[in-house]
């Protein structure tokens, strides 16, 4: 109680700085009525007196005037982009991944895509292979038994063929050693089996590369051209992959190894 | 070294044999179309008497090698053009490549004898290829006897057949190890592929069963009698004497020799039922292979591999013939009715040849024919018919040959073939002869 009996004993000790306060302010007032050409007396807004008249003229010859340069970059003084590497270097970009997109999911009826497998070269050889000219290979669908001079043809039994050896490189290989790829080509015959889908009667020919190293065994064996027959490619791969051995090369052929196209047909 | 690429560019016209039956010629090299090769005799260049008998041995025998290759059509004889042939200097090709004879292939030489030593030289010629027709030049020198001049001849159609056929050695050095009784006893014989050189290997007087030639051609694993029961002997070809091999007790039979010569397997009942074990080549380290009631018998191991072994079981009945891994697991039936016995696995590991009686019991008078089995399809074709009892088939070093026994003469003896069945010769004739087993090499 006796801290009430104190706050409402100092009500009157606020009259004075009120007072002042009112005084102050109805001063303020005055000032402002007495004083008002301080705030209109300077014309327009924005015109300090002088700038007036020469603003015209200074805009007119200054749009007009400016020499722009034909070409921004032509300016080699631009410090900002010159094409001096400068002194500082600027800090790579971190590559940023492109987001990965969902893989698509294939459609069952969409043509597969054809697959091509890496060519590896063999280790051991250090020179990349010489590649067989264009005339050497017989162009697509033009093979088969063919009675010009140039080729070598044999018939045996169920089995048609022509054979044909590039003149450059090892020689004339076909004409030296004839009987060599009668060989090659009696053996893969006997290798052939029937692994094709019953359902087929008939396919595009299918052609088969390989190597036949200076023992006689076949190396890199790969289908160069699909018959588009799965089963029938991989037949005629497993024809070749049933053979250890051809026996060793022609004692009087120098190469190390000999190329073999050889291509399939079938019907049945 | 140089180094040269020939792009060589073959076309193939597959046409399937309306039998369907390609696997078999897959599997032998055998079926496919032959070459026709001409063999005139050898010219006679020095003689000291005996030159001439030496000279139609070579020639009988190189004549017969190579017919009997399986690879070769040999023109006959009479279709040569007249004038003898010595050297390549002798030679018109042109009159071997047109008809009459029309041979791809002409194999031609001399022979000479001069103090006591026998030279052949021998070259084989491309007859469609005038301009460098030769393939091959051989020359020989041995002393000059009926066996060398065999022998030259041997060596000779190897060379031939070993080109021509595509890499797989000839036939014509190996050996066929037998059982015979004309001693009085079963024993051990040997000889040539073509039945020339029969000779006694052992002499115990006991009863000899199964002989088995080892990869290396030294030591002959067998089973005998020799010691009570049947047991597992090898004898050494080269001490030509009985080695050490330990006696396990029981029945034990038919060993069989892994193609590296480092493990045999054999059937033993040490444990009371015939089962399969395998054991080192000294037979130590045994292992039991099988383990299931009724008999296990004549394994054979898959030569290509060693990781396979087939054998005859009697675990359903009948004998059939099974295959499992070489560690005894993934064991399977492969044949599905009769009578199934002595399987011999072909050495590019495609085909087992057995004995089978596909229809046997009462009211089914089946015969006990050879045939030949694909192991990965169980495609099998029969190359024995309406020939008496056919029984122990084994497989040429080449896979183009098999060679079995058959009752087909009256007696028990043996014969060989091509592996599709064709060219089927007797090659013994005197008393009871059985088990053949073809040399590795």
């Amino acid at each position: 109680m006796a801290l009430d009996t104190d706050i409402y004993s100092h009500r009157d000790a606020l009259r004075g700085p009120l007072a002042l306060s009112a005084a102050l302010h109805a001063a303020l007032v005055a000032v402002a009525l007495l004083v008002p050409g301080n705030f209109s007396s300077g014309g327009e807004w924005g015109n300090n007196g002088s700038g007036g008249a020469m603003g015209a003229s200074i805009s007119a010859n200054l749009v007009s005037g400016i020499p722009l340069p034909t070409n921004p970059q032509a300016n080699p003084e631009n410090v900002l982009a010159n094409e001096s590497k400068g002194l500082s270097q600027s800090i790579p970009q971190p590559e940023t991944k492109p987001e990965e997109k969902a893989i698509p999911i294939p459609d069952r009826n969409a043509k597969p895509a054809k697959k091509t497998a890496p060519k590896l070269a063999p280790p051991s050889r250090q020179k990349p292979r010489e590649l067989a000219k264009a005339d050497n290979v017989v162009p697509f669908g033009s093979g088969g038994p063919v009675a010009t001079a140039q080729y070598t043809s044999f018939q045996s039994g169920n089995t048609n063929g022509g054979l044909k050896f590039d003149e450059g490189g090892g020689g004339s290989f076909g004409n030296r050693f004839g009987w060599y790829t009668d060989v090659v080509a009696r053996k893969v015959h006997e290798a052939w089996q029937n692994e094709v889908n019953p359902n087929v009667s008939s396919a595009k020919r299918v052609y088969i590369l390989f190597d036949i190293s200076r023992s006689g065994a076949p190396s890199h064996i790969r289908v160069e051209q699909s018959s588009g027959i799965p089963s029938l490619d991989i037949s005629a791969m497993r024809a070749i992959q049933r053979i250890d051995t051809f026996g060793p090369l022609p004692q009087g052929y120098s190469g190390s190894y000999v190329s073999v196209e050889f291509w399939f047909d079938y019907r049945r | 070294m140089k180094r040269f690429a020939v792009l060589a560019v073959f076309t193939l016209a597959l046409v399937l044999p309306s039998l369907g039956q390609d696997w078999i010629r897959t599997g032998t090299g055998v079926g496919g179309e032959k070459i026709r090769i001409a063999v005139p005799d050898f010219k006679i260049v020095a003689d000291d008497g005996q030159a001439a008998a030496l000279d139609k041995t070579f020639n009988d025998v190189l004549f017969s090698d190579l017919a009997a290759s399986g690879i070769f059509d040999v023109v006959s004889r009479s279709f040569y053009p007249l004038g003898a042939i010595g050297s390549p200097s002798d030679v018109k090709l042109d009159t071997w490549a047109a008809p009459p004879p029309k041979a791809a292939m002409l194999a031609f030489g001399n022979l000479g004898v001069s103090s006591g030593s026998l030279q052949v030289q021998g070259w084989l010629f491309d007859a469609k290829n005038a301009q460098s027709p030769q393939i091959l030049a051989k020359q020989y020198r041995e002393s000059a006897s009926d066996e060398s001049a065999r022998l030259i001849a041997h060596r000779f159609a190897d060379e031939i057949i070993f080109r021509l056929g595509g890499g797989l050695n000839g036939i014509a050095e190996s050996k066929l190890y037998f059982i015979s009784n004309r001693s009085g006893n079963k024993e051990i014989w040997a000889m040539d592929y073509d039945g020339a050189g029969q000779q006694q290997i052992t002499h115990l007087r006991s009863i000899t069963l199964s002989p088995r030639v080892s990869p290396d051609g030294t030591r002959i694993a067998f089973s005998s009698y020799f010691k009570g029961g049947p047991n597992i002997m090898m004898w050494s070809l080269d001490l030509n004497r009985l080695v050490k091999f330990p006696e396990f007790g029981g029945t034990n039979l038919s060993p069989a020799w892994s193609s590296d010569g480092s493990r045999i397997a054999f059937s033993s009942s040490r444990t009371g039922d015939p089962e399969i074990y395998v054991t080192d080549q000294n037979g130590n380290n045994m292992r039991r292979l099988t383990a299931y009631h009724g008999p296990d018998v004549s394994p054979v191991w898959n030569p290509k591999t060693n990781g396979q072994i087939a054998w005859v079981s009697g675990r359903t009945g009948l004998a059939q013939i099974y295959v499992m891994d070489s560690d005894g697991t993934n064991a399977q039936r492969i044949t599905d009715q009769g009578y199934a016995v002595s399987p011999s696995w072909s050495p590019n590991g495609q085909l087992l040849a057995f004995a089978w009686i596909r229809h046997y019991g009462p009211g089914s008078p089946g015969a006990s024919d050879i045939y030949v089995m694909d192991v990965a399809s169980h495609k099998w074709i029969q190359l024995t018919h309406d020939g008496g009892h056919n029984d122990f088939p084994s497989w040429s070093p080449d896979g183009r040959h098999i060679v079995y026994q058959s009752t087909r003469s009256g007696t028990e003896q043996i014969w060989s073939m091509l592996a599709d069945g064709s060219q089927q010769t007797q090659l013994t004739f005197s008393g009871s002869n059985s088990q053949p087993n073809w040399s590795w090499k």
